[in-house]
C-alpha cells in the first residue's frame, strides 16, 4: 500500500508593503544588501537605497551615469562584524560600471552643519544630501550596455557584462578613496549574444573542495541573448575560462539563480535558469562517481607534480535535473530561491510572481501559490527573497521583493501552512 | 547620405485606406479618430503604487474596447524613415496583420491585452526594418495603457533577418536602451511627427 501524496501547504502571499516612495519611473531591480537592513533599487540615471526596517528611502546615488542605470551589487564584507567601507558598484546603459562609496561620517557632519541655527539656502541641503555617496572610480572597457553585475563571496572579484558580448571579471586590490584600485583579470568573449546576466556562485565547504581539482573556488554564470547559459571558472592559475555550455533555452536567458541552502553529501549546488520562452530549468552538475576521486582523498592537487600545459583541460557536465511548472505567460525575467526555505519565486512580463517549492522525496517541483497583476497591469522585472528586519517579522523570517516597470518596489509576505 | 533600399514603393493613396464605418451623427472635431481620447487623454498613464489600481481601465476608452483598427489608426501614420509617406500608405503596416488577444468580445476588466503586429517592409532586405519595427512598438507604448503587450514581428519571410530583427523588437532592455540614444530617438520622434 502506497500513501497518497501528502498535500503540499497552502500558501499564502500577502502585500507586507510599499516602499516610500514610489519612483515614477521604470524600476529594474533591487538588490538586498548581504548582511545590512539597506536594499538599493535601479531606476532611470539613479539607485535608490531603501531601509529594510522601514520601508523608507534611506539615501540615494545621483550623477554618476550618463544613461540608465540597469544593475546593482553590494560588495560583501569580509564578515559581517567587520566595520568596512559600504561599496555598491552599477551597471549602467552608457557602458561603464560606477563604484560608489558610502560615507556615513560626511553625512552625518553634513546633517549637523544644516541644522537649524545655521540659514542655509534649501537647495544647499539637498545637494549635500546627494554626498552621502560618493562616486569614486569609474570602470571602463565594455563598448555597449553594461547589464548585469555580481561580486565573488568574499567581494574580492566583479564580474560585469555587456551587449558587447563580453564578461569582464574585475579583481579589487584594495585602497580606499584616490588610492582605491581595480584591475581587470579576465575579459571572456565566448558568448554570441548580449550577455544579460552574471552570478557568482556561493561557496560552501563542499565548493572549497573543488580545490582539489585545480579550480579556484569561485565559480561564475552566465545567462546570454544567444539563450545559452556558461559556466565559467578560474584554473588556480588566475587564467578564467568556460567550463560548460548549457542548451536547453529556447529564447535569451534573463535569469540565473544559484542554490544557496548547502547540500546535503558535499554535492555542488544547483542552478536555476530563466528563459524568455517561459522555462525554468534546474541544472545539477555531473559529478564524478564516489570513490572515483582518490587522487583527492590525501586534499592535495590532483594534478600536483604534472605541468600546468598537460592538465587536462577543465571542463565540466551540467544537466537537466528538472523543470518548474509552466505558469507564466509572457517572458520570465527573473528567478530568486531562498536560502532560508528553499522556496522559489519567479515574476515575468505577464505580472505575475508564482512561487514554487520542491517535493523533496520525488524531486517534482510544484506551484504553491501565485499573485496576479502584482504590480498591477505593469511588468515585474525582479523578484529577491530577502531578511526581514522589520518590527513585524521574526528572526530569521524572510520576504520577497519586487520591483516593477510602475516604478514601484513591493514587499511580500510568504506565510506556509495556513 | 545612404541609398534608398526600394526607390519606387507603391503607394496608396489616402482614401484607399482601411476606415471605420461608422453611424456617428455627431459633429467629428479633430483627427477622424476613436483613439482621441488616448492620445488627447486628460490623464496620462501615471504610475506608482496608488494609480489605476481599482480602476477598469478599459472603461477610460469608452464602451468600445480597442480593435484592430484603432492599432491600425494610431500606428499606420507614421512616416517611413526613407519614402515622405506613411508606413499605411506602404502597407507596411496592413489591417489584417493587426490582431489582439483576447478579441475585444471577450476582454474583461484590467487583464493582459496582448496586440500582435505583423510588418511587411518594402522590400526583403530593407536595413531600416528595426527602425521601423522599434517606432511602432514605441508609439504603441506610449499610446496604450499599461496592461497592453506588443509584439511587434516581420510578417513571415517577408525580410531576410526575421529572427534576428524579430528578438530585438522583443527585448525589453534593448529597446529601453536603444530609446536613449540621442541619435535614434531623434530618428523616431521624426517618424512620430506625422501622428495625432
Amino acid at each position: 500500500m502506497s500513501q497518497p501524496p501528502p498535500q503540499p501547504p497552502p500558501i499564502s502571499i500577502l502585500p507586507l508593503a510599499t516602499f516610500s516612495p514610489d519612483l515614477y519611473t521604470r524600476a529594474w531591480q533591487s538588490t538586498p544588501h548581504p548582511y545590512l537592513p539597506l536594499i538599493a533599487t535601479t531606476h532611470d540615471k539613479t539607485v535608490t537605497v531603501f531601509s529594510l526596517s522601514t520601508f523608507t528611502k534611506h539615501s540615494s546615488l545621483t550623477g554618476g551615469h550618463s544613461r540608465s542605470i540597469r544593475s546593482c551589487a553590494w560588495q560583501p564584507f569580509s564578515s559581517p562584524s567587520s566595520s568596512q567601507t559600504l561599496r555598491l558598484v552599477t551597471g549602467s546603459f552608457d557602458s561603464t560600471a560606477g563604484i560608489w562609496t558610502y560615507n556615513p561620517t560626511t553625512a552625518l557632519e553634513k546633517a549637523i552643519s544644516s541644522n537649524p541655527t545655521h540659514t542655509e539656502p534649501q537647495e544647499q541641503e539637498e545637494e549635500e544630501e546627494e554626498e552621502e555617496w560618493e562616486f569614486t572610480l569609474v570602470l571602463e572597457g565594455h563598448e555597449n550596455e553594461v547589464k548585469s553585475l555580481s561580486f565573488s563571496p568574499s567581494g574580492q572579484f566583479l564580474a560585469t557584462c555587456s551587449r558587447d558580448k563580453s564578461i569582464w571579471i574585475w579583481e579589487h586590490l584594495g585602497g580606499e578613496g584616490e588610492e582605491e584600485d581595480w584591475e581587470t583579470v579576465a575579459v571572456l568573449s565566448e558568448h554570441d549574444g548580449d550577455v544579460k546576466t552574471v552570478a557568482f556562485a556561493p561557496v560552501f565547504e563542499q565548493g572549497k573542495k573543488r580545490d582539489g581539482r585545480g579550480y579556484g573556488v569561485d565559480c561564475l554564470v552566465s545567462g546570454s541573448y544567444d539563450d545559452t547559459v556558461r559556466v565559467w571558472r578560474e584554473d588556480g592559475d588566475g587564467e578564467w575560462g568556460c567550463v560548460s555550455v548549457l542548451t536547453g533555452h529556447e529564447g535569451t536567458v534573463w535569469g540565473v539563480e544559484w542554490e544557496r541552502q548547502e547540500r546535503q553529501g558535499g554535492r555542488y549546488q544547483r542552478l536555476m535558469t530563466a528563459g524568455a520562452e517561459g522555462r525554468v530549468l534546474v541544472w545539477e552538475l555531473k559529478e564524478e562517481e564516489e570513490g572515483d576521486d582518490g587522487d583527492e582523498e590525501g586534499g592535495g592537487n590532483r594534478w600536483g607534480g604534472i605541468p600546468n600545459t598537460m592538465r587536462r583541460s577543465l571542463r565540466e557536465e551540467w544537466e537537466v535535473k528538472g523543470e518548474l511548472p509552466r505558469v507564466h505567460t509572457r517572458e520570465i525575467y527573473s528567478v530568486a530561491w531562498s536560502g532560508e526555505t528553499g522556496l522559489v519565486a519567479t515574476v515575468g512580463g505577464d505580472g505575475m510572481v508564482v512561487v514554487y517549492q520542491e517535493d523533496l522525496g520525488t524531486g517534482e517541483w510544484r506551484v504553491l501559490g501565485r499573485v496576479e497583476g502584482a504590480h498591477g497591469p505593469y511588468e515585474v522585472n525582479h523578484v529577491v527573497w530577502c531578511r526581514r528586519f522589520d518590527k513585524g517579522g521574526r528572526e530569521g523570517e524572510e520576504m520577497l521583493v519586487t520591483t516593477g516597470d510602475d516604478g514601484v518596489v513591493r514587499a511580500w509576505e510568504v506565510r506556509l501552512g495556513e | 547620405m545612404r541609398e534608398v533600399d526600394n526607390a519606387n514603393p507603391a503607394i496608396l493613396n489616402v482614401s484607399q485606406l482601411p476606415s471605420r464605418s461608422r453611424k456617428v451623427t455627431t459633429p467629428r472635431h479633430g483627427p477622424d479618430s476613436k483613439c482621441d481620447k488616448i492620445v488627447y487623454s486628460k490623464r496620462p498613464w501615471l504610475c506608482g503604487s496608488s494609480s489605476s489600481e481599482d480602476e477598469d481601465l478599459e472603461e477610460d476608452y469608452g464602451e468600445d474596447p480597442v480593435d484592430a483598427q484603432d492599432i491600425y489608426d494610431l500606428i499606420s501614420p507614421i512616416s517611413d524613415p526613407e519614402h515622405p509617406h506613411t508606413l499605411g500608405q506602404l502597407s507596411v503596416v496592413q489591417l489584417p496583420d493587426i490582431h489582439l488577444s483576447p478579441s475585444p468580445a471577450e476582454r474583461r476588466g484590467n487583464a493582459l491585452v496582448t496586440v500582435t503586429v505583423d510588418l511587411t517592409p518594402t522590400v526583403e532586405h530593407c536595413s531600416l526594418a528595426t527602425v521601423i519595427g522599434l517606432a511602432v512598438r514605441y508609439r504603441l507604448e506610449q499610446t496604450l495603457p499599461p496592461n497592453y503587450r506588443f509584439d511587434v514581428r516581420m510578417k513571415d519571410g517577408s525580410h531576410a533577418q526575421d529572427d534576428q530583427v524579430n528578438k530585438q523588437l522583443g527585448d525589453k532592455e534593448r529597446v529601453a536602451a536603444a530609446l536613449e540614444n540621442d541619435t535614434l530617438k531623434g530618428m523616431l520622434d521624426k517618424m512620430l511627427e506625422t501622428c495625432v
